[in-house]
């Protein structure tokens, strides 16, 4: 029983971040069509940045946070500029070019911080959640992805901006027929999805040991939970994240952490083989 | 299918490739030993993966960006029948081959039937995924951990009754006509799939797959052969390396180390051309060996930001220009015939 | 009056969307049929859905008798149908000659009978002259040959045109209906989607108006004309207006 609420717990708390982290990525997938293979990247840059920040120069934990989360957008925008723009006339260019620049920094970060685990300070106490012991950052990660993931499903509904984005992800004709700058909302979204790849990054350090190659575990979480439930599908998105998150924990706990690594892969197989016709099929 | 070139091209073709494939084998006997001997080795064994890539990836445009798993399940399939069933490793190829393929055909079918993204995606996790596993206990135990797998390189069993100063350059000398035969033979083989009715096929499926299989393409049978005969060649480079190269660690796994090389030839060689691939996989995975000594782990960088900006100029490769020449020719000649 | 295809209570959906929505109709053997429709309306998406392309969450597609639902698109070009896309969808990397050939070599396994069709397809297209050329060279009108031959080599009993006069002249409309009912009076069946009415109207026996996805009407085009709903449907865009 104690296992179970353990799981339970547990993966629920995982759910929470890969839904706000999946969604970020599922923005960019949607309307650039081509996924952005350098958002494990960016995810690890930005705790990087925390750490550093923190580290050397003593800042307080906050500005550090917010700090790292912004250079993380604009690195977003930069790579953007750099790696997805001018290849969007050729989707695997575009594969090529992320997935380069995902190496890139992967290698910069080997050599410039070394291969040591590295860990930011977290939120102190804990709390017991159906009787288990909660460290209080998991409380503060869970609570703001959620509030995340709120906003951005707010913000697409509400604000004209999120409105251009769903269009330009529907469509990029269309939506030059209705006058909206498809290059511009492109900006847009690199520099949304960089600061949700901040912001889980700084959320998480404290969690999970930083390492130069940690940003492909999220990479392929976010990628699993996008093709299980959905391109643009919030709903279907929250739903599958709770499924990898439990998935997850419990072949953690039954199977150690070794084999957890092939949780995502055995989900999209599973999904190629059951639903074929593509939930990113949308008729061509 | 299409026109079959003038004898006097296909000659010519014939000709040029007799004399690389000369030049390749008489490298030795002009003077190449040593380390040299062991780079080009090395470089061929490269070529297995360019044209694995190459065949599959520059004609469909579905990116394989699993080379390194399925080399790396053949590497360890024949040094695990090595150390543990003590197979020798001459008669562990084919066995290993098999292995490899036949596991990366059972990952991919699903994904081959369906269009879009799946492939790559599927492509790029297992490679990271299989190394996760690789490393992590229980399996580490048995893979051999920090140090790999150690085995007997392949043939040294035939140096016993060598003096030892000779051991060492006869194996160099039988790696080197080894790798150099099959790489011979793997171009042969590719270049002829390539422009063969499946050839065309796949390359209708890269340039329009709705297109083609409404053109009556069968376009799952063609994925599938295809995928087949692509990891058939990154598998025997895989088989080949792990048996040439005790011992064996987890980096045969690395994306760095055994995809970007091969991607980086194809791109520039032009994707779907056979011949510019294979030119660039020499051309510059010279330079590539050479990179080690001077900025050692920064080549890969390199290659990588190579990489970026050649998709993002020349996304046709630079030596793929010759494919449109072919193209133009063929046009030409069709001009005459109706004539 | 043998029906060479029947559509029984397809739906399709995109998300949420409902493209299709329990459309049933039949086509007879040998007749011009079309398919009418405002934008969006789900005519493409029909012919997606005979062709191949898309499987419907409901309904079932017959062709002579046989279900075809599960089929790919593959098997049903060597089932007999053919198809012609929306804009000009052709092989911009091919000349001519190789565009038509890949689709006749892929069907007829007979490499001479596959020439000599390829030929055939190009005389009767009027493609001759440009057999060697790549099509980004060609003219909007020949361009449409181009596919048409495509369509025709392989010698279907059915062949569905998705906006077959899109952009072409009236002399060249006449030159693409001309070949119809050449190929209509050898007892191939077409199944038309077009906006250009004026022309569609006078060709086709019997049509089917969408509109949301529903079918609204079948039957003889003049008493599409005088429905009340296809009327309302299109907003009072006049039928006989060109588009």
């Amino acid at each position: 029983m104690e296992e179970l609420k353990y799981i339970l717990v547990f993966g629920l708390l995982h759910s929470s971040t890969y839904l706000a982290f999946s969604l970020g990525f599922s923005l960019i997938l949607g309307v650039a069509k081509i996924p952005n293979l350098a958002y494990g990247a960016l995810y690890v840059l930005s705790g990087y940045v925390a750490y550093e920040l923190l580290t050397s120069l003593g800042l307080p934990y906050y500005i550090a946070a917010g700090l790292a989360i912004t250079l993380t957008g604009i690195a977003s925008l930069l790579i953007g500029e750099a790696a997805v723009r001018p290849a969007l006339k050729n989707p695997v260019g575009i594969f090529i070019t992320t997935m380069s620049v995902a190496y890139i920094l992967e290698e910069y970060f080997k050599m410039s911080m070394g291969l040591r685990p590295v860990t930011l300070p977290m939120l102190s106490g804990t709390v017991s959640v159906a009787g288990i012991p909660v460290s209080n950052q998991w409380l503060l990660v869970a609570s703001v992805s959620l509030a995340m993931t709120l906003a951005l499903v707010l913000f697409l509904r509400k604000t004209s901006v999120g409105v251009a984005i769903r269009a330009v992800a529907e469509s990029w004709e269309e939506s030059l027929r209705l006058s909206i700058n498809p290059l511009m909302v492109l900006r847009v979204t690199l520099l949304i999805t960089g600061l949700y790849a901040g912001m889980t990054g700084v959320l998480l350090s404290p969690l999970k040991a930083l390492t130069p190659s940690a940003g492909w575990t999220p990479l392929f979480a976010a990628f699993a939970v996008v093709i299980l439930g959905g391109v643009g599908s919030v709903v279907g998105t929250a739903i599958a994240s709770v499924i990898y998150g439990l998935v997850e924990q419990a072949v953690t706990f039954t199977l150690g952490s070794g084999l957890a690594r092939v949780v995502p892969l055995l989900l999209i197989v599973a999904v190629l083989l059951l639903r074929p016709h593509g939930i990113m099929g949308r008729g061509e | 299918m299409f026109v079959r070139a003038g004898i006097t091209r296909r000659v010519l073709r014939l000709l040029h490739g007799l004399l690389a494939a000369a030049v390749l084998l008489l490298l030795p006997l002009l003077g190449l030993r040593g380390y040299w001997l062991d780079v080009i080795t090395r470089v061929n064994i490269f070529l297995l993966l360019t044209l694995s890539l190459d065949l599959y990836s520059g004609t469909t445009f579905y990116l394989n960006l699993g080379i390194p798993f399925i080399a790396g399940s053949a590497a360890y399939t024949i040094a695990l029948l090595n150390v543990y069933q003590k197979i020798p490793l001459e008669l562990a190829i084919a066995p290993a081959v098999g292995v490899a393929v036949l596991l990366s055909f059972l990952i991919f079918l699903p994904s081959l039937r369906v269009r879009g993204i799946y492939f790559s995606i599927l492509s790029l996790l297992l490679p990271i995924i299989a190394m996760g596993i690789v490393t992590s206990q229980p399996f580490s135990l048995y893979l051999g951990g920090e140090g790999g797998l150690s085995y007997p390189a392949l043939l040294y069993s035939y140096t016993r009754s060598l003096p030892a100063r000779e051991r060492l350059p006869f194996l160099q000398l039988s790696y080197f006509y080894i790798s150099a035969v099959v790489a011979i033979a793997a171009y042969v083989l590719t270049y002829k799939l390539a422009y063969s009715d499946l050839g065309f096929a796949m390359r209708a499926i890269g340039q329009d797959e709705v297109l083609a299989e409404n053109a009556g393409i069968d376009t799952f049978k063609v994925k599938v052969v295809s995928f087949l005969a692509s990891s058939t060649l990154a598998a025997v480079a895989g088989a080949l390396y792990a048996a040439m190269r005790p011992p064996l660690t987890v980096d045969i796994l690395i994306p760095a180390n055994t995809l970007v090389p091969p991607l980086t030839a194809v791109v520039i060689g032009g994707m779907g051309s056979i011949v510019g691939p294979a030119v660039a996989n020499y051309l510059l995975l010279i330079v590539y060996e050479l990179l080690w000594d001077f900025v050692g782990r920064w080549r890969t960088v390199i290659f990588m930001a190579l990489l970026i900006a050649m998709v993002i100029s020349k996304p046709q490769g630079v030596i793929f220009s010759l494919y449109l020449k072919v193209k133009g020719y063929l046009a030409t000649k069709l001009r005459s015939l109706k004539t | 009056m043998s029906s060479i295809l029947v559509c029984d209570g397809i739906t399709k959906r995109f998300g949420g969307l409902v493209a299709l929505d329990n459309v049933s109709f039949k086509v007879d053997a040998g007749e011009i049929f079309g398919v009418i429709g405002p934008n969006g309306s789900g005519k493409t998406t029909l012919l997606n859905v005979i062709s191949g392309l898309l499987k419907p969450e409901r309904g079932r597609v017959y062709f002579n008798g046989t279900d075809i639902t599960d089929l790919k698109p593959h098997e049903r070009v060597a089932l007999g149908i053919s198809r012609i896309f929306q804009g000009s969808r052709v092989y911009y990397y091919l000349p001519v000659y190789y565009n038509v050939l890949l689709t006749a070599r892929s069907v007829l396994k007979d490499s001479r009978l596959a020439k000599a069709r390829t030929t055939w397809a190009l005389t009767l297209t009027g493609l001759l002259s440009e057999v060697a050329e790549l099509p980004t060279r060609l003219t909007p009108y020949k361009l449409r040959m181009l596919e048409l031959a495509r369509a025709i080599v392989t010698r279907p009993r059915l062949i569905l045109l998705d906006e077959p006069f899109a952009g072409l002249s009236q002399e060249e409309v006449g030159n693409v209906i001309s070949i119809v009912e050449y190929f209509r009076r050898s007892g191939t069946t077409f199944i038309i989607v077009e906006h250009k009415l004026r022309y569609l109207m006078k060709m086709a026996e019997r049509v089917v108006v969408l509109n949301n996805g529903v079918k609204i009407f079948e039957g003889p085009p003049k008493e599409a004309v005088k429905n009340e709903e296809v009327i309302r449907a299109y907003l009072g865009v006049s039928i006989g207006a060109s588009t």
